[in-house]
């Protein structure tokens, strides 16, 4: 044994060059001052039992290693690292852990516990994923049904446009296009079931401010006395003073209030493919490309890159 | 050979004339002269003349049948000593012959006579501990040859109160044919045929009989439970029983677990014979909370107390962890107790703790019956009894009939990296639980409470709890295996055997204490150290004591140090507790203050009334009587191995000096820095920050420290300390404290600068000297 290792010179180690174990005076003076900057900074009882625990459970996750004594014992015995003692099946490889119970929770207390709150994290994490992704989507759609909602607008009062500038024209053609029938009432007064319904929503909804403002005003006229205020002992004279009477606006109004099936399941598709309708309306009808805000000559639509806001960036 | 004193003296003892044909091991010389010896068995045996006229003439070692042995336990004159039979040996037989095991005897000789070699189960209250080594008697008769049946307990008491118990069934004195001997007690006599022994006793034998040949049977009692001896003594007969075909081996246990014997005592490649006798146990039912609890204690408490005042007569039983858990609990159940009989008219409660610490005389409290109700017809009292882990298995009360099962117990912990042995709580097994469970239905059908969910019962306990071999530091067990002449203990043949790195660590020790070589051979002071019942830091201590001329006060120290608990402080008198240490505190620490009370007890004043001095100054006079008893025991081993008892004059100022000095030589591993800035310490070489424990006396100052015990809580506690200095570490255990072995730090800094210092005094005397 003693022979090989003599022999062995290709394993030698060569010492270091010994360092010179004196230290220099500035060596001296940091210490010196490194030592009483800890001695000046009192760890907290905590601090101390914090590491006093770190400490050990960092010695007792490191295993005793080949330098041991004992361990060149039993080496020479034939124990090989890795193995077990003995000649049972199972035999441990690791000593027993050391759990020092903190509290006087009960059997399966702290593993619900750490369950539960593990349990809650995943929970939470998730719940943060999910919000996060629906926030920014959520604010994604809102801009983007508002612009198509824009746009939409825009592009049923184009519509309306054209439409009531059609039927005028075709209204001149009938009338030999000399004198303008001043009767003729214009397309968009007209009772909303004949209009449109591409862009009846919009008159809709014009209405709709419109009584919204009429009946605030008349709320204002009428003397602190609301619209709907009957009173049958009131005289005649009483209510003409009062402007108590039918106005021709109420036909419409009434018609406002009318179940309207046509307009409803038109409104029941989402803004985009409201406006895809009304844009494709314009084109088929009057050449008209809304992206290109202009109205072509024919069919043809030459110059127009295509049908979608995209081809038009 | 050990026999052959033991023979002599056994002849001399039994009254015999020193005739050469009266000694055992010369009766083969006389075979033809020697009569009734026509029943086969010759060269060997002999028997005293007054045995020779019993039952055995007519009977064949090893070819009895329980019918035999049941006509010679029916007398009229005793089987072993002729003599006639009292009328409490027929009452004691008449309930002997109705223990479960006594109706399976027949098939237990059979076994025993087929196979060297038995596996005997038997639940709790089966009679096996009591009768089986009796089956053994009339079938092996030892008597017949010079040699003796042993039954091995796990615990001191066990071993008393059984053999008491036995030589009262075999009607004679404890101490002749029946006796025990346990560590500092030997209470066998020549005569002793049947000796119960704690499991290190035997094991101590062994080290000086290999071959344990003085006992023709061998019974291992509870191996159940797995106490590091009964791990070494089995894997040690494994061994005795290939040289020794002669020798009988039975096996006993108390749980199904009987397939891991079986196994590991295979016979070839058989598993040994198994033998199970039922218990007489009821049915418990058994009842889970339905979610985990978040106090242990608090839910055991309420558990008693709804039990008290809902469920029908039977006495209770509620496991808790420790001495002051238990006292506490007992304190508040009482007090919730007499609400309950005041305002729900519930019966009265009795409550009474049960701990290994309890003096005697309050441990039999717990057999008091419970009280009776208030007033005639009224509500039956009942008996609550707070226990640890000891009613588990070793104590039987009867009358229990409701368990409460917290699920957790005080577990010794061993770990070779922190090198710590502390009592740590920790959840109990699914066989601990079992047991528990089952102390419900001693007398009848009973229920057992566990506080906690089925699912953690299945899923948190583990099965068995860890046999005590995984879980001690084992440098005594090493010294002993080695003292054994186990030399390959790398592949010594253990049923569980221990983390590779605890064994290493132990020979790590045992080689920094000499008491290995570098090859791992016995030295001579480990040779001598194996003698000592002790733990082998403590063992070197006391044998190189004379060396520090302080050997009488070491031996005292020793003693003081291998009993429980020296000083009281009851939670009602602490302060006046704490004025009382302070008579015999020294400033220089606890392993002083110690010898002080020992002295002062020795002294005149408290030898008048040794009892009421220990009481006035809050000592326990227990503890200090037993520390005498086992002094004398160690002294006597002194004696024998030629250590010289010395003292150094206490007018001397070394007188302490030289005490601590001492101290160095054996707990050299057991030393801690003061860190820098304050109450902390850093133990040397592990590294572990510690704190000094409360109790000691021992003033801050102190650079350095020995302790006697690194305790384990969500603190880290060193405990009985005393100062020492650097310089004596690095002159008492030079190889422990090399310098060079030391991680660069605070201890290594300082160690340097004390041997830079030494260095430089060693060369200023030189330079003296010569001039």
């Amino acid at each position: 044994m003693e022979d090989n290792e003599e022999d062995d010179y290709m394993n030698m180690i060569i010492a270091e060059p010994a360092r010179s174990e004196k230290e220099t005076s500035i060596q001296r003076t940091a210490r010196k001052r490194r030592e009483a900057r800890e001695r000046g900074f009192h760890k907290t009882k905590q601090e101390r039992e914090a590491d006093a625990a770190a400490a050990r459970d960092a010695a007792l996750s490191t295993s005793l290693n080949t330098s041991n004594k004992g361990f060149k014992m039993m080496a020479k015995l034939g124990y090989k690292p890795g193995t077990t003692l003995g000649k049972a099946e199972h035999a441990r490889i690791e000593p027993i852990g050391v759990v020092i119970k903190e509290n006087r929770g009960g059997i399966g207390h702290d593993s619900e516990k750490k369950r539960k709150i593990r349990g809650e994290l995943e929970e939470a994490a998730k719940r943060v994923k999910v919000e996060e992704v629906g926030y920014r989507e959520r604010v994604r759609q809102e801009r983007e049904e508002k612009r198509v909602g824009g746009q939409l607008v825009g592009a049923q009062k184009i519509a309306e446009g054209l439409d009531m500038e059609a039927d005028q024209d075709a209204a001149a053609e009938e009338d030999d296009g000399t004198t303008k029938d001043s009767s003729r009432v214009p397309l968009n007064k007209r009772p909303l079931g004949s209009i449109n319904v591409l862009w009846r929503g919009l008159i809709k909804s014009r209405l709709e401010k419109d009584v919204e403002r009429r009946m605030r005003a008349d709320m204002q006229q009428s003397l602190s006395r609301l619209p709907t205020y009957d009173n049958p002992t009131e005289e005649q004279e009483d209510r003409d003073a009062y402007a108590k009477k039918q106005t021709a606006n109420e036909f419409v109004e009434e018609d406002l209030f009318d179940e309207d099936a046509e307009l409803n399941e038109f409104q029941e598709l989402d803004a985009g493919e409201r406006l895809d309708k009304v844009v494709m309306y314009l084109r088929k009808t009057y050449h008209y490309c809304f992206w290109c805000k202009h109205r072509y000559e024919n069919t043809e639509m030459e110059g127009c890159p295509g049908l979608t806001e995209e081809e038009h960036d | 050979m050990a026999d052959d004193g033991r023979g002599a003296k056994r002849q001399k003892t039994s009254g015999a004339e020193m005739d050469p044909k009266a000694n055992p091991y010369l009766a083969h010389h006389y075979e033809e002269e020697s009569n009734g010896y026509s029943n086969g068995y010759s060269n060997g045996f002999s028997r005293s003349k007054k045995a020779s006229s019993t039952v055995f003439d007519n009977l064949i070692r090893h070819q009895t049948s329980s019918k035999d042995a049941e006509v010679a336990e029916n007398g009229p004159n005793n089987a072993f000593t002729g003599q006639p039979l009292s009328n409490r040996y027929f009452n004691i037989l008449k309930g002997r012959r109705n223990l479960p095991v006594h109706t399976q005897r027949q098939e237990f000789l059979d076994m025993f006579q087929k196979s060297q070699i038995l596996v005997f189960v038997g639940e709790t209250g089966s009679g096996k501990t009591t009768q089986i080594p009796q089956f053994v008697l009339f079938d092996d008769m030892p008597q017949l040859q010079g040699k003796m049946v042993a039954c091995t307990q796990p615990r001191r008491v066990a071993a008393m109160s059984v053999a008491q118990r036995v030589a009262n069934e075999m009607d004679v004195p404890l101490g002749e044919e029946v006796g025990y001997s346990i560590r500092f007690e030997d209470k066998t006599s020549p005569r002793t045929i049947l000796k119960y022994m704690t499991d290190g006793m035997l094991l101590r034998e062994a080290m000086t009989d290999n071959n344990l040949s003085r006992y023709s049977c061998l019974i291992l009692d509870e191996a159940h439970e797995r106490t590091l001896a009964t791990d070494i003594l089995m894997g040690l007969l494994k061994e005795v029983a290939r040289r020794r075909p002669d020798l009988k081996i039975v096996i006993m246990s108390a749980t199904l677990d009987a397939q891991k014997f079986q196994k590991y005592f295979k016979i070839g490649e058989d598993p040994a014979p198994l033998l199970a006798v039922p218990g007489r146990t009821h049915p418990v039912e058994i009842f889970y909370t339905a979610e985990p609890e978040r106090d242990y204690v608090e839910a055991a408490l309420r558990t008693v107390l709804q039990i008290h005042a809902t469920e029908p007569e039977g006495d209770i039983l509620l496991f808790l962890t420790g001495e002051e858990e238990i006292e506490d609990a007992c304190r508040k159940i009482g007090l919730e107790a007499d609400e309950l009989v005041r305002e729900a008219d519930a019966g009265p409660l009795k409550v009474y703790p049960l701990y290994g610490t309890l003096p005697p005389a309050q441990q039999q409290r717990i057999f008091d019956p419970a009280p009776p109700p208030h007033k005639p017809g009224g509500r039956p009292g009942r008996k609550c009894i707070v226990s640890t882990n000891i009613a588990e298995t070793s104590l039987t009360i009867d009358g229990i009939v409701y368990v409460v099962d917290p699920g957790f117990s005080k577990q010794k912990v061993y770990n070779p990296r922190i090198r710590v042995e502390s009592l740590l709580v920790s959840p109990i097994s699914k066989a601990s639980a079992q047991q528990r469970a089952g102390r419900a239905g001693r007398t009848r059908p009973g229920k057992c409470f566990r506080l906690y969910t089925e699912g953690a019962f299945k899923k948190e306990l583990i099965e068995q709890t860890y046999p005590e071999i995984l879980r001690s530091n084992l440098s005594m067990t090493v010294l002993q295996l080695k003292k054994l002449g186990i030399d390959d203990l790398v592949h010594f043949d253990l049923m569980d055997p221990p983390a590779p790195e605890t064994l290493m660590r132990a020979l790590e020790e045992l080689n920094y204490l000499a008491c290995l070589d570098d090859e791992g051979e016995l030295t001579h002071l480990g040779r001598l150290a194996a003698e000592f019942p002790l733990d082998p830091s403590i063992g070197v201590m006391l044998i190189s004591s004379p060396e520090f001329y302080c050997s009488n006060e070491m031996l005292s120290l020793t003693a003081l140090l291998s009993v429980p608990q020296l000083f009281n402080r009851p939670a009602s008198a602490r302060k006046r507790a704490d004025e009382m240490k302070e008579l015999f505190a020294h400033p220089d620490g606890d392993h002083l203050t110690m010898l002080n009370v020992y002295h002062a007890f020795k002294g005149p004043e408290a030898q008048r009334d040794p009892k009421q001095w220990c009481h006035d100054h809050f000592l326990s006079y227990r503890a200090l009587q037993q520390a005498d008893n086992v002094r004398s025991q160690l002294k006597r081993i002194m004696e024998r191995e030629d250590l010289e008892l010395m003292s150094t004059p206490f007018e001397d100022k070394k007188y302490y000096e030289n005490i601590r000095r001492a101290l160095v030589s054996g707990f050299f591993m057991q030393v801690a820095k003061r860190d820098g800035s304050g109450k902390t310490y850093i133990t040397v070489k592990d590294d572990q920050s510690v704190l000094l424990h409360p109790s000691t006396v021992l003033a801050q100052e102190a650079e350095w420290v020995v302790y006697n015990e690194f305790v384990l809580t969500t603190k880290n506690y060193i405990r009985t300390v005393t100062a020492v200095k650097a310089e004596w570490l690095l002159d008492i255990a030079p190889m422990y404290y090399n310098i060079e072995d030391f991680k660069q730090g605070e201890i290594r800094r300082s160690l340097q600068k004390t041997a830079d210092t030494l260095r430089r005094k060693e060369a200023l005397k030189a330079g003296k000297s010569r001039k």
